[in-house]
């Protein structure tokens, strides 16, 4: 029982990771489309600036939270995955560097050359971090300890892939939202214009990557759980595509907060959805057999309870704080 | 190469490097939060300037430590499973907790104090200074705790299946080890501070620019140096090496280059250690010294290496000379900032006394070698465990990662740092050239 909270907690810090990072890292991949002058694209980074360290503490605070969950997943999922994971640290930290810099040198040459690393790095972690989410609903090969006994080359199957641009797909939109949620001017007439064939093309990419994973990779069928979680994930798959169509009206109706929040919700959806299709697995197998379920990798009911008090204690704690802070820091900037 | 010293050359490497960042933002938050608070309550102008300038070279701290802190977090389970699956149920909780209390409190007021100034009150622009500091300083304790748990293990289990489990919280949190060890590592970070504080002040002073400005600095790194040298000797240094020669006996005898067990047992205030020959090559003793900082007295007998087996000794050269080059280089700060502050007494002599200007100025980086020496003390000295007493480092790797795999990620890293910390010199000094007037 306490192994299920720890997992919906977990599911549920992820998914504000996805959510909150989603935009900045969205923002970075279509800054180049929606931002042409140097003026412009420094207003698109200062729309993100305040929030960007803030939004990857939850990456940092999830990883924290697998370790103190999970402890045996966490082992074996980063160890075994050595290699992609090196490659996601190395971008996480080279995006880190670009936004950082930009600011440090303000010449239009280094500009571009820090703007490029930083969209670059940006999208190619966007897709890695689909492709990731891909293999995870799809399984992996992993061996009686839990550990992937596959190789680099067979992450990247076309399954994989397709999740993995329906990603950048869906963040971009979501970071031309916060664009037009926080600039005006001509950049934000430029994300309010980019969103509409975005949109169509999330809602096409959603209804075909939804439809593979309940069709190819039969996983929630296969699982002895199936039923309820199958059914969680049924109905939030449903809620998403509601909260989609509402983002696209509430861009039509030119409401750009409800186009946000709405964009926020249909990602959080979706990936508590995807959380529901893999539980109780923490890191499925294909073939089914060695996955590593939320019970295999329990570290013990007093030691799940104290992290879990302590995780959703501090957590609580800084929605406080940021109910204060962050809302001032979200004013309009002119571009 | 051999797989486990590839691992901990990784992680020594990796550690030591994001390390000097953490120094810097725990050192300076202190003293911007001081700044800005005094600039709120008193209107003083400079005071606000000062508090900018300081945020700004922070902020570059932070965003180095950040970028060097994520493949941190992650480390324990890419390059050491086997101790992330035993140990994870103790150690991944602290970790957790200096995610979830810590680094959302940092970067949300980090943020705050850099984008916010205009846009909330005087007050809440304050207090997000305090905030930060508060942030950084419980992230070194969360920190600190897992090591010191590392270090001498408490409030846990060792259940059938051979993991460890967490029994009291509190007890790994609220534990004497982690107490001493966590404020002897903060007062090492405040000393790398109030130097850095007092060198560009000597900086400034030496080239006659910014004059007032420089002497608020220098006068305040001076004071706060000496401060907190003294308090890094005692009680916390004290305490903390009383608690190693209580639970890590042998580290102890290595730090002191100590082979034989002796009574009245002198300490080595220079010298090499042989392992071979096991004794001191070269030595300058002060006698019975090292029985009386060990047990309060100058007659006991202190252990040394040869009552233990070797392969349970830590290496013992770099254990002893960390341990010697952390104990002169606290020594030289506590004897540089009393002169200082002795002139500054008498009537500010301090600022026209050209060679200490020196001094203080060149002594800036040494702070951060005295650091990173100290942990290199702690965590050399703690082999050949992971877990003192309790797990090998040899058992704690990754059996599924390969050496190569390891070697190659070490150069990258070691690739993607040193662009890194030139670039972060670069940006720092820059900041420092502009000064405080001219930067904000």
């Amino acid at each position: 029982m306490i192994s299920v909270v720890a997992f919906v907690v977990l599911a549920g810090m992820i998914s504000a990771y996805v959510v909150l990072d989603g935009f900045d890292l969205g923002v970075a991949a279509i800054t180049p489309l929606i931002a042409r002058s140097d003026r412009e694209r420094d207003a698109s980074m200062h729309a993100i600036g305040p929030f960007l360290h803030a939004n990857e503490v939850w990456l940092i605070a999830g990883g924290g939270a697998l370790f103190a969950l999970f402890p045996k997943a966490y082992a074996s999922a980063f160890s075994g995955f050595y290699l992609p994971f090196m490659i996601v640290l190395w971008l996480l930290m080279f995006r880190g560097i670009a936004i950082e810099l930009r600011k440090h040198f303000p010449t239009r040459i280094w500009h571009d050359f820090w703007d490029f690393c930083f969209t670059g790095s940006s999208t190619l972690l966007i897709l890695l971090f689909g492709v990731a989410l891909g293999n995870l609903l799809r399984g992996v090969p992993l061996d009686a300890h839990g550990y992937f006994i596959g190789t680099f080359a067979y992450l990247l199957n076309p399954y994989a892939i397709g999740v993995g641009l329906f990603a950048i797909l869906a963040l971009a939109l979501h970071g031309a939202l916060f664009i037009r949620l926080r600039l005006d001017g001509a950049p934000s007439e430029r994300a309010a214009r980019l969103a509409i064939p975005l949109w169509w093309a999330v809602l096409i990419a959603y209804i075909i990557v939804t439809f593979t994973t309940f069709t190819m990779q039969p996983i929630a069928a296969m699982l002895p759980t199936a039923n309820y979680s199958a059914a969680v994930a049924a109905m939030l798959i449903v809620f998403s595509l509601a909260a989609l169509v509402t983002s696209r009206i509430a861009v039509d109706r030119n409401a750009p907060q409800v186009a946000f929040v709405a964009s926020c919700i249909f990602l959080g959806m979706l990936l508590i959805a995807a959380a529901a299709t893999l539980y109780p697995y923490l890191l499925p197998s294909f073939p089914r057999g060695n996955g590593i379920s939320i019970f295999d990798a329990s570290p013990g009911p007093t030691t799940s309870v104290t992290a879990l008090v302590a995780i959703v204690l501090g957590l609580c704690i800084m929605l406080g704080y940021s109910a204060i802070t962050l809302p001032r820091l979200l004013g309009k900037i002119r571009s | 190469m051999d797989v486990v010293i590839a691992d901990r050359l990784q992680f020594a490497f990796t550690i030591m490097f994001h390390y000097l960042f953490p120094i810097g933002t725990m050192g300076l938050a202190p003293f911007i939060a001081w700044y800005t608070v005094k600039a709120w309550r008193t209107g003083d102008e400079e005071a606000a300037k000062i508090a900018a300038f300081w945020t700004k070279i922070f902020a570059i701290n932070f965003a180095a430590g950040v970028v060097t802190g994520i493949p941190m977090e992650f480390q324990f389970g890419t390059n050491w499973a086997a101790f992330s699956a035993k140990a994870g149920g103790v150690i991944g909780q602290p970790l957790a907790m200096e995610g979830v209390y810590s680094f959302f409190l940092e970067s949300i007021f980090l943020g705050v104090l850099l984008y916010g100034k205009h846009v909330v009150s005087p007050a809440l622009h304050a207090l997000s200074a305090v905030l930060v500091c508060l942030g950084a300083w419980l992230s070194g304790f969360f920190i600190v705790a897992t090591d010191a748990w590392m270090q001498h293990p408490v409030g846990y289990r060792v259940v059938s299946d051979g993991r460890i489990e967490m029994q009291s919280l509190a007890a790994v949190l609220l534990s004497r080890f982690a107490w001493w060890q966590y404020l002897h590592v903060m007062m090492g970070a405040m000393v790398a501070g109030s130097f850095i504080l007092a060198g560009v002040g000597a900086y400034y002073l030496l080239s006659n620019r910014e004059v007032t400005i420089g002497q608020r600095f220098v006068r305040a790194g001076v004071i706060a140096g000496l401060i907190f040298s003294a308090l890094t000797i005692f009680p916390t240094g004290d305490r903390n090496s009383s608690d190693v020669t209580e639970y890590q006996p042998i580290k102890l005898a290595a730090m002191e280059g100590l082979f034989e067990s002796t009574h009245g047992a002198p300490l080595a205030i220079i010298g090499m250690p042989d392992t071979h020959t096991k004794q001191l090559i070269d030595p300058i003793f002060a006698p019975n010294v090292l029985s009386f900082l060990a047990y309060g007295n100058f007659e006991s007998n202190v252990k040394g290496l040869t009552a233990y087996a070797t392969e349970l000794w830590p290496p013992v050269e770099l254990t002893y000379y960390a341990y010697h080059i952390m104990v002169g280089l606290g020594t030289i700060f506590l004897a540089v900032t009393g002169i200082g502050a002795l002139l500054l007494l008498w009537s500010g002599r301090l600022y026209r006394t050209r060679w200490l200007l020196w001094l203080l100025m060149l002594l800036m980086p040494l702070p951060y070698i005295a650091n990173e020496a100290g942990w290199t003390v702690t965590e050399v000295g703690r082999q050949p465990w992971i877990v003192y007493g309790l797990m090998r480092t040899s058992d704690a790797l990754s059996l599924n990662v390969a050496g190569g795999e390891t070697v190659f990620t070490l150069i990258g890293f070691l690739g993607m740092y040193f662009l890194l910390g030139v670039i972060f010199l670069y940006l720092t000094l820059r900041e420092i050239g502009l000064g405080v007037e001219r930067g904000t």
